[in-house]
C-alpha cells in the first residue's frame, strides 16, 4: 500500500456513508529496531497548518486558543484499526456523530443559525 | 521506547548519505500488512518517485517525461532499516547509495 | 424518457447560466471595438468550455467525486493551497461583478444608483441560497434565464451579413488598436472559460447523483447547453457590431451605453428585457459562483457538504458562501464601476486558467477516479492545448490589461 497514494489526503467516511474530513495527518509508531508501525489517522487543522509550515501552525493553534473549544485544542485522532475498507474513500468503522469532528460545527449551528431560523 | 512520526511531513524531506551528499526526496511511503498491522517497508526517493506518484497511468508518466526528458534524477527505494529518523526532519541514509534497488522505469 | 427530461433541463440550465455581466461586458465591448473580428475568440472560447465541462461531468458520474475534491486527493493538501487561495480570490472578484451587474439592473429599472443595489441585491442572493434546494435554484434560475434568448432574437432582427460572420469564425488580425484587440480576447476567453463553470458543474454532477449511466447525457448537455449559450454571447458581440459601432461607439466607457443593446431594437420593451435579462443572468451566475465557493472550501477540507442539506446540517458550508457574499457586495455598495470590475476580472481569470486546468490532465486519466472512462488521445490533445492556451494568457493578460484595458 502506499501511503502518500492511497491514504494521505484521501477523503474518510464513517460506517454510514458520511463524510468526515480528509487524511490530514497519518501517524507512525517507531521502535527502535522494528519496523514502523501506521498508528493513527490525524484530522483537524493544526495538522493540516503544520504541513504548511511551522509558523502556520503556530498561528492556528494561536486562533484555536482564542477562539476553539477546550477539547480541540490538540488533532483528533482515529486509531488505524478503526479503518474498515480502503477504495477511493477511507472507510472508518465508526460513528462520526460519536467523535468531535463536526463539534466546532455544531457549535457554529447553535450560535449562528438557530438565531438565523434555518436550521 | 516509542516515537512517533508524521508520515505526511516526512513527505517531501531530503534524504542525506553517508558522506553529507542529498540523495533525494521521500516521495512515497510503502507499508505492508503484518498480521493485523500495518507496517512500512520501504521510502522510495528521488524525482522519479515523484513521477510514479503523480501519474496514475501511462498517459501521464509520456507526459512527464516528455516535460523532464531525462533531467529527472533516479529514483530509489530505501528499506525502512536503513532510513534513520531520529530527526524526521533530516532523515539519514544508513548504508550507501550503492546498495539501494533503483526504482525502475516505465 | 426520464433521461431525456432531465437533459433537456440540464441544457436549459446550462443555456440560462451561460450568459453573465462577464460574457455581455466582454462580447459587447469587442463587437463596438471591432465589428464581427473577435468572433473567432467566442468560437474559441466555446469549444474549450465544452470539452472542459463535459471532463468535469464525465469525472464526477464515474467518481463520485468533484474535481476539486480529488485536486487534493491526488496531489496533497501542499499543492492543492494553491488554485484553492487563488480560486477562492477569483471567485470573490467574479461574484462582486455579478452582484454588481444585479445591482445596475436595479439602477437601470429605477434610477437609484447601483451602490444602493448593491446589498439587496447581495441579500437576495444570499436568501436563495439559505432557503432554497439545490434543484429549485439550479432549475428556477435555468428558467428565467431563458429571457436572455432575447439577445438572439435581436441580433437575428438585425440581419447581420451571413458570410462576414462565417468570416469571423476564423482568427484575424487587428488593423487598428493591436494591444486592445488582444486584450478583448484574452478576457472573452477569460469569460468563457471561467473555471467556476466547470467546478460548479462537477459539483451539480454529484447533487443531480448522476452515474455511469449519465455519459451520454453529460455530452449532450455540454455540447448542446454550452453551443446555445455561446450563440446568445455571439448574438450581444452581433449587436454591439451593428449597433453600437455605426453610432459611433468604439468602447464602452460608461454602462448606460449597455441597454442600447436592446433598446435600439425593441424600443421601450427592449430596456424592460434588458433589465430582465441582466438582472437573472447575474443572479444565476452570482448563485454559482457562491455556491461553488462553498464546495470548494468544503471539499478541499473533507467536510460535509451539499445544497440539499439544511443550512443546519452542512453549517461550514453555509458559513463560507454567506461570508462570500457578504464580502462581494462590499465593492460594489463602495461605488467602484462594476464594468471595470468585470473586465478586470475576466482579465485576471484567463491568467490563472493553467493552474486550475493542469490537474484535469492527470485526472482524466487516472483509472482509480473514472475507471475505463478515460480521456482518449483527442480528449488529452485537447487538455493540452487548453492548458497551452492558457499559458500564452497567462503570459500576455497582465501586461495587455496595462496598455490596452
Amino acid at each position: 500500500m502506499n501511503l502518500a497514494r492511497d491514504i494521505i489526503d484521501k477523503q474518510l467516511v464513517d460506517r454510514h456513508k458520511t463524510k468526515m474530513g480528509k487524511v490530514d495527518g497519518l501517524i507512525l509508531a517507531l521502535e527502535s529496531g522494528k519496523q514502523p508501525v501506521v498508528s493513527d489517522i490525524e484530522i483537524g487543522s493544526i495538522t493540516l497548518a503544520r504541513r504548511i509550515g511551522k509558523r502556520a501552525e503556530r498561528l492556528v493553534r494561536r486562533l484555536k486558543r482564542r477562539w476553539g473549544a477546550k477539547h480541540s485544542q490538540e488533532p483528533y485522532r482515529v486509531a488505524w484499526r478503526q479503518v474498515r475498507d480502503i477504495g477511493v474513500d477511507i472507510e472508518l468503522a465508526l460513528d462520526v456523530r460519536e467523535t468531535p469532528i463536526f463539534d466546532w460545527q455544531a457549535w457554529l449551528k447553535v450560535k449562528l443559525i438557530k438565531r438565523i431560523g434555518g436550521a | 521506547m516509542v516515537r512517533e512520526i508524521h508520515a505526511e511531513l516526512l513527505l517531501g524531506r531530503q534524504v542525506v548519505a553517508l558522506d553529507g551528499k542529498a540523495v533525494g526526496r521521500i516521495e512515497e511511503i510503502i507499508a505492508e500488512p503484518k498480521g493485523n498491522l500495518l507496517a512500512v517497508s520501504e521510502y522510495h526517493i528521488g524525482s522519479y518517485a515523484l513521477m510514479e506518484r503523480l501519474s496514475a497511468s501511462r498517459f501521464g508518466r509520456a507526459l512527464m517525461d516528455f516535460f523532464t526528458a531525462g533531467k529527472v534524477g533516479q529514483g530509489y527505494r530505501i528499506p525502512w532499516n536503513r532510513l534513520d529518523l531520529s530527526d524526521p526532519e533530516r532523515p539519514k541514509l544508513l548504508c550507501p547509495v550503492d546498495q539501494l534497488a533503483k526504482l525502475k522505469r516505465g | 424518457m426520464k433521461k431525456l427530461l432531465e437533459i433537456s433541463l440540464g441544457i436549459v440550465t446550462s443555456v440560462g447560466g451561460y450568459l453573465e455581466i462577464g460574457s455581455i461586458a466582454t462580447s459587447a465591448e469587442a463587437g463596438a471595438a471591432f465589428g464581427f473580428q473577435l468572433l473567432w475568440a467566442l468560437v474559441l472560447g466555446t469549444v474549450c468550455i465544452i470539452v472542459l465541462v463535459e471532463m468535469s461531468g464525465r469525472f464526477a458520474a464515474v467518481s463520485h467525486h468533484t474535481i476539486s475534491d480529488a485536486i487534493r486527493e491526488r496531489f496533497g493538501f501542499n499543492f492543492f493551497v494553491l488554485p484553492l487561495i487563488v480560486t477562492v480570490l477569483l471567485n470573490l472578484m467574479v461574484l462582486a461583478a455579478e452582484i454588481g451587474g444585479v445591482a445596475l439592473a436595479g439602477e437601470f429599472a429605477t434610477g437609484i444608483g447601483y451602490q444602493w443595489w448593491a446589498i439587496p441585491a447581495g441579500i437576495v442572493v444570499w436568501l436563495l441560497l439559505w432557503k432554497g434546494t439545490f434543484g429549485l435554484i439550479e432549475k428556477g434560475v435555468a428558467l428565467l434565464g431563458l429571457v436572455t434568448l432575447v439577445f438572439v432574437i435581436a441580433a437575428a432582427k438585425l440581419g447581420p451579413d451571413w458570410p462576414e460572420l462565417a468570416r469571423s469564425v476564423v482568427p484575424s488580425l487587428p488593423q487598428h488598436d493591436g494591444s486592445r484587440y488582444w486584450f478583448l480576447a484574452a478576457s472573452i476567453l477569460g469569460a468563457t472559460i471561467s473555471p467556476y463553470l466547470f467546478l460548479f458543474y462537477s459539483s451539480g454532477a454529484i447533487e443531480d447523483r448522476w452515474d455511469e449511466s449519465y455519459l451520454w447525457a453529460n455530452r449532450a448537455i455540454a455540447g448542446i447547453g454550452m453551443i446555445f449559450g455561446g450563440v446568445i454571447a455571439a448574438s450581444v458581440l452581433i449587436i454591439a457590431a451593428l449597433v453600437l459601432r455605426p453610432a459611433g461607439i468604439h468602447e464602452i466607457t460608461d454602462y448606460h451605453q449597455l441597454p442600447l443593446l436592446l433598446t435600439s431594437v425593441f424600443g421601450f420593451f427592449g430596456l424592460v428585457l434588458f433589465i430582465a435579462s441582466l438582472a437573472v443572468a447575474c443572479l444565476g451566475a452570482a448563485l454559482e459562483i457562491a455556491l461553488q465557493q462553498a464546495y470548494l472550501v468544503a471539499q478541499g477540507f473533507g467536510w460535509n457538504w451539499g445544497k440539499d442539506l439544511r443550512p443546519g446540517q452542512a453549517p461550514g458550508f453555509s458559513l463560507v458562501y454567506t461570508v462570500s457574499v457578504m464580502l462581494a457586495a462590499i465593492p460594489m455598495a463602495l461605488g467602484i464601476d462594476p464594468l471595470d470590475l468585470t473586465m478586470f476580472s475576466m482579465a485576471l481569470t484567463a491568467a490563472s486558467l493553467p493552474l486550475t486546468i493542469l490537474p484535469f490532465i492527470f485526472l482524466m486519466n487516472d483509472k482509480r477516479f473514472v475507471k475505463e472512462h478515460t480521456n482518449g488521445r483527442l480528449g488529452n490533445l485537447a487538455v493540452l492545448l487548453i492548458i497551452a492556451l492558457g499559458c500564452v494568457l497567462a503570459i500576455v493578460t497582465i501586461p495587455l490589461q496595462l496598455f490596452g484595458g
